[in-house]
């Protein structure tokens, strides 16, 4: 089975739009969404994951909430906020750019 | 609406959450890393769970959920630096780690806090003092909107100035009076500060009690009011609030006290005691155009800028030399701030002496470097172990500059110590000419102004130690030993040329301080041009009430000098204007048959005197006469003239039996001159002399010069001598106060007071810059013998002698020193001329204090290097081979 790398930069992208679709979920919860929605291209380590969400929470694109799962385990929920939800417009708008850019590039002359 | 209300609530609610989520996980940083591990665990479950459902042991998806895990450690430490606090808690460490590595090298870090504490505690002190007295803003309510005419002003002027201006609020004015308060135990002189009520509206003064003067109080005939300084309140009165209202008698008038001023109330000049109005206390002086005596503070209405305020003031100017052609012909007057005003001369030197401090400053920083780099040098095996470790480069240079900044915030707060002892010290030793030296302290500015050079210093001097710190190579750092390498090399050479830059910076302060004490002594060597040993002198003002008319003047004059002559042993006279006290008078001179056009007569000094001042004091009679007993009331009006005098109006011509009289005086009261003198040291021996007239107490038509001083010549002790003279002049009036009773050399010693404090200081300075260049000379001489001593070994093995080896290390520390003061010498020919103002008698490139200040620089250096040298010379060649 192959995995790729995630692009760099990208990460917040992806966890704010995976946020944006599925709404409250928790760390492992989005690091899945990411893998199935990707079919199995995309894997986000954990190392990578959760400082991303820290520093997510850092900034206040996110809020986090223990809360229990469907098995009665505690976990960390994770929500977008609406500075969330303006920097996924930014973050998307700016994956677009560069992917056009690339795209031109890469046409054939 | 309810959206963005219910978003705005939301915003708030995440805001907070996260401020309390960062301070609580600062606080509970242990209930972070919990939360951070128990999600994780989670994480590892489901995903251990979801690779079992693929069909792999337990062990193998452990194993894989774990690898994939990552370094646990490494994901929180990089979780907690998402909020900022790694950066912290990695700068928490390091300074814990910094004050254990000093405390186990207390020697160093003891030589490094003192060097610094030298240099930032001089430069606080320097600073407190430019602080307190040039940058501190005047203490009055907007201090940025008062000015003041550079010149002293008359009281008509200045209502004419105010009457035809609109730029000013109010024009307030003031001159000194001394006048005797016959209230208390004893006759006591005050100091009246007589001014305009207007004085304290310009300042904006508050009374602490009472009222201050008003109009009413200030016109011609008005009763007499007083506000007294809190100071004599309290002295005098001991603060009793019950004094308003009361009568005091001065100088035989008497005054009623309406208020008193707060304790911090201050203005330029001597301290005043109490506050009159000029117009009662001084009625004939206030009314004389002629009289400019008066000191000036005009506070500019809002919105008027000084180049206006000077624009209308040279209109006022001109209108009034049209209405008063006799005083106002050729009058400019100049608008100035009254800070520049009152901080005056004491500018220059006060910033010469700082940037002799600052380079003082310089030098230890230098010091402070260099002693950095021989502890880096002597740490590189620990370096490079932590290297070795994984401490990145940027961690390293952190480290060594949180050390070094540590070492600076001790020495800057050693430094605030000395400082305060500093100050005192300088506070006791200042002239008293220094304007606004009262509130000198340490304040807030002077702090910021501490705190900041002390970071300044740890960072800019401690980054050199860094950069090599940064440039470890692991090999190199742990093989090295006591032998030579290339880096320590490079380092040895780093270190030479920072001790070559600060016995430069040291030989500037030297030659700076070498100036000062060859200005001093030239000025020591300055002839006053009369006799000071066994004069003793002391100052009395007759009170207007008991002696208004001259007769009754002339009567208490000859009676004290018949009085006083009668001692055995002692020959007493009187003159109105001692030498170097301070006092001064002059008059425009007007020259028989040499008519001058009206305003543009020249001003001489003039100088009443009474008995037999000249031969007294012994200022020689160079030609004609001196005065005689023939000399009275009834007699021509004679005068003497000083040396001055004759070169500037009669060149080589005999002025003996020309004519002179004051240019306002009658035109027909020609005084004759029948004799010349040789000049005095009037204003003080660094002072030129200014053509001066001296005439008698007994001939001239001045009621209003009710001042002098006696000079008594006597070789008794002059404590019991002075008491024996009050005591005649209390048989003759009881309620008479001599002042300044000193012998005249201290009132010599009092005139240089300003020169010396400079010299103290500037010597003090150039001690502690050749104490800390000579150390750094040691430091590297030693450091190098040690670094040698392998190579000293082979050198006395293959037969050196030990005079060789002694010169090997001498040559090194005075190559050093003799570069440092070469380069010195050059740098000071730049830098000596902003001292022109404070130099006597010599140029500032002057050669032998230019040689001499080499030659003590290189000559103590040399004597430094005595001891690496010695041993040097005892290295035992076969321990120095060994000794690998």
């Amino acid at each position: 089975m192959h995995r790729d790398e995630i692009p760099p930069g990208s990460l917040y992208l992806l966890i704010l739009k995976t946020l944006s679709r599925g709404g409250v979920q928790h760390g492992y919860e989005i690091a899945r969404a990411i893998h199935r929605v990707s079919r199995d291209v995309l894997q986000i380590e954990e190392g990578s994951l959760y400082p991303a969400l820290q520093r997510m929470l850092a900034r206040g694109w996110v809020r986090a909430e223990w809360g229990s799962t469907a098995e009665n385990r505690r976990a960390r929920y994770y929500q977008l906020t609406a500075a969330g939800r303006k920097q996924l417009e930014i973050e998307i708008s700016r994956y677009e750019r560069v992917t056009q850019a690339i795209a031109r590039v890469m046409q054939p002359a | 609406m309810r959206r963005s209300d219910q978003s705005l609530r939301q915003y708030i609610r995440d805001v907070t959450t996260r401020v309390r989520m960062w301070l609580g996980a600062l606080v509970h940083a242990e209930q972070f890393d919990l939360e951070m591990d128990e999600e994780l665990r989670m994480h590892q479950e489901l995903k251990m769970r979801e690779l079992r459902e693929t069909g792999i042991t337990v062990e193998e998806a452990r194993y894989s959920a774990r690898r994939q895990m990552g370094n646990a450690l490494r994901l929180r430490e990089e979780s907690r630096e998402a909020w900022g606090w790694n950066w912290t808690e990695q700068r928490i460490a390091d300074v814990g780690y910094a004050a254990r590595t000093l405390r186990k090298n207390a020697g160093f870090t003891a030589v490094a806090i003192l060097t610094l504490a030298l240099g930032i505690g001089a430069n606080t002190a320097i600073f407190s003092v430019v602080n307190g007295v040039l940058l501190r803003p005047l203490p009055y309510t907007q201090p940025e909107r008062l000015v003041t005419i550079q010149s002293n002003q008359s009281l008509p002027d200045l209502e004419d100035i105010e009457s035809q201006s609109q730029s000013f609020e109010a024009v307030g004015a003031n001159t000194m009076q001394r006048l005797d308060y016959t209230g208390g135990a004893e006759p006591l002189q005050v100091f009246a500060i007589t001014c305009n009520a207007e004085l304290f509206q310009a300042l904006r003064t508050h009374p602490a009690l009472g009222r201050l003067l008003t109009a009413d109080d200030d016109h011609y005939g008005a009763p007499g009011a007083v506000v007294l300084s809190h100071g004599f309140w309290t002295r005098q009165f001991g603060a009793d609030p019950r004094v308003i209202g009361k009568s005091m008698p001065l100088s035989g008038n008497s005054y009623t006290v309406v208020g008193v001023l707060p304790a911090n109330f201050w203005i330029p000049g001597p301290k005043g005691d109490l506050y009159a109005s000029l117009r009662v206390v001084y009625p004939a002086a206030a009314k004389a155009r002629g009289v400019h005596f008066l000191r000036t503070y005009l506070r500019l209405k809002p919105g008027v800028t000084l180049a206006q305020a000077q624009l209308e003031m040279d209109r006022t100017d001109a209108s009034l030399a049209h209405a008063y052609p006799d005083y106002n012909q050729s009058r400019h007057r100049h608008l100035m701030p009254l800070l520049e005003n009152v901080v005056g001369d004491s500018r220059a030197a006060l910033l010469i002496l700082f940037g002799a401090v600052g380079l003082v400053l310089l030098i230890a920083c230098v010091n402070f470097a260099n002693l950095l780099l021989a502890r880096s040098a002597s740490r590189q095996p620990e370096m490079a172990i932590r290297a070795a470790l994984g401490a990145g480069s940027r961690r390293m240079i952190a480290q060594v500059l949180t050390e070094s900044l540590l070492l600076a915030l001790a020495g800057g707060a050693a430094g605030i110590l000395l400082a305060q002892a500093g100050i005192k010290t300088l506070l006791a030793f200042a002239p008293e000419d220094l304007p606004r030296l009262g509130g000198i302290a340490i304040d807030f500015r002077v702090l910021a102004f501490t705190l900041g050079i002390s970071i300044l210093t740890g960072i800019v001097f401690g980054l050199l130690p860094a950069r090599s710190a940064a440039r470890i190579s692991l090999g190199e750092g742990l093989k090295e030993s006591g032998r030579t390498t290339a880096g320590s090399r490079a380092s040895l050479r780093l270190r030479r040329t920072l001790v070559v830059a600060e016995t430069t910076l040291a030989m500037l302060v030297l030659v700076g301080a070498g100036l000062l004490v060859r200005s001093f002594q030239r000025m020591q060597s300055v002839a006053p041009g009369f006799q000071s040993d066994n004069i003793l002198t002391m100052r009395l003002e007759l009170p207007e009430a008991r002696y208004e008319e001259a007769a009754k003047q002339r009567l208490f004059r000859t009676g004290l000098l018949n009085s006083l002559n009668a001692l055995h042993g002692v020959r007493a006279a009187m003159i109105s204007e001692l030498p170097m006290s301070g006092d001064s008078l002059n008059h425009n001179l007007s020259i028989e048959g040499r008519p001058v056009k009206l305003g543009e007569e020249p001003d001489v000094q003039t100088r009443t005197i009474l008995g037999d001042y000249f031969s007294i004091i012994g200022i020689p009679l160079l030609r004609g006469r001196d005065f005689s007993a023939e000399d009275r009331e009834d007699t021509p009006v004679v005068v003497v003239v000083n040396e001055t005098f004759v070169r500037d109006f009669f060149p080589n011509q005999d002025p003996v039996g020309a004519h002179i009289r004051w240019s306002r005086d009658d035109p027909t009261h020609w005084k004759t001159i029948v004799g010349v003198v040789g000049d005095v040291k009037h204003f003080g021996l660094d002072q030129p002399e200014e053509p001066a007239v001296y005439d008698l107490y007994s001939q001239i038509d001045e009621p209003w010069k009710r001042w002098m001083s006696l000079a008594v010549r006597s070789s008794r002790e002059p404590g019991e001598l002075a008491r024996e003279v009050e005591g005649r002049i209390w048989a003759l009036d009881r309620g008479l106060p001599p002042t300044a009773v000193l012998t005249m050399k201290d009132v010599i010693d009092a005139s240089v007071t300003p020169r010396k404090f400079n010299l103290a200081l500037m010597s003090i300075f150039a001690g502690v810059a050749l104490a800390l260049a000579v150390i750094g000379i040691y430091g590297v001489v030693t450091y190098s013998v040690t670094q040698r001593t392998h190579e000293i070994g082979i050198r006395v093995a293959l037969g050196a002698q030990q005079r060789n080896v002694v010169w090997l290390v001498f040559g090194e520390g005075a190559q050093l020193a003799v570069l440092g003061a070469i380069i010195g010498l050059a740098g000071a020919e730049v830098f000596t001329r902003f001292m022109a103002s404070l130099l006597f008698g010599i140029g500032v490139h002057d050669p032998l204090t230019f040689l001499a200040v080499a030659g003590i620089l290189v000559s103590v250096a040399a004597a430094a290097c005595w001891f690496p040298a010695r041993r040097a010379m005892h290295v035992d060649p076969m321990v120095a081979l060994r000794y690998e």
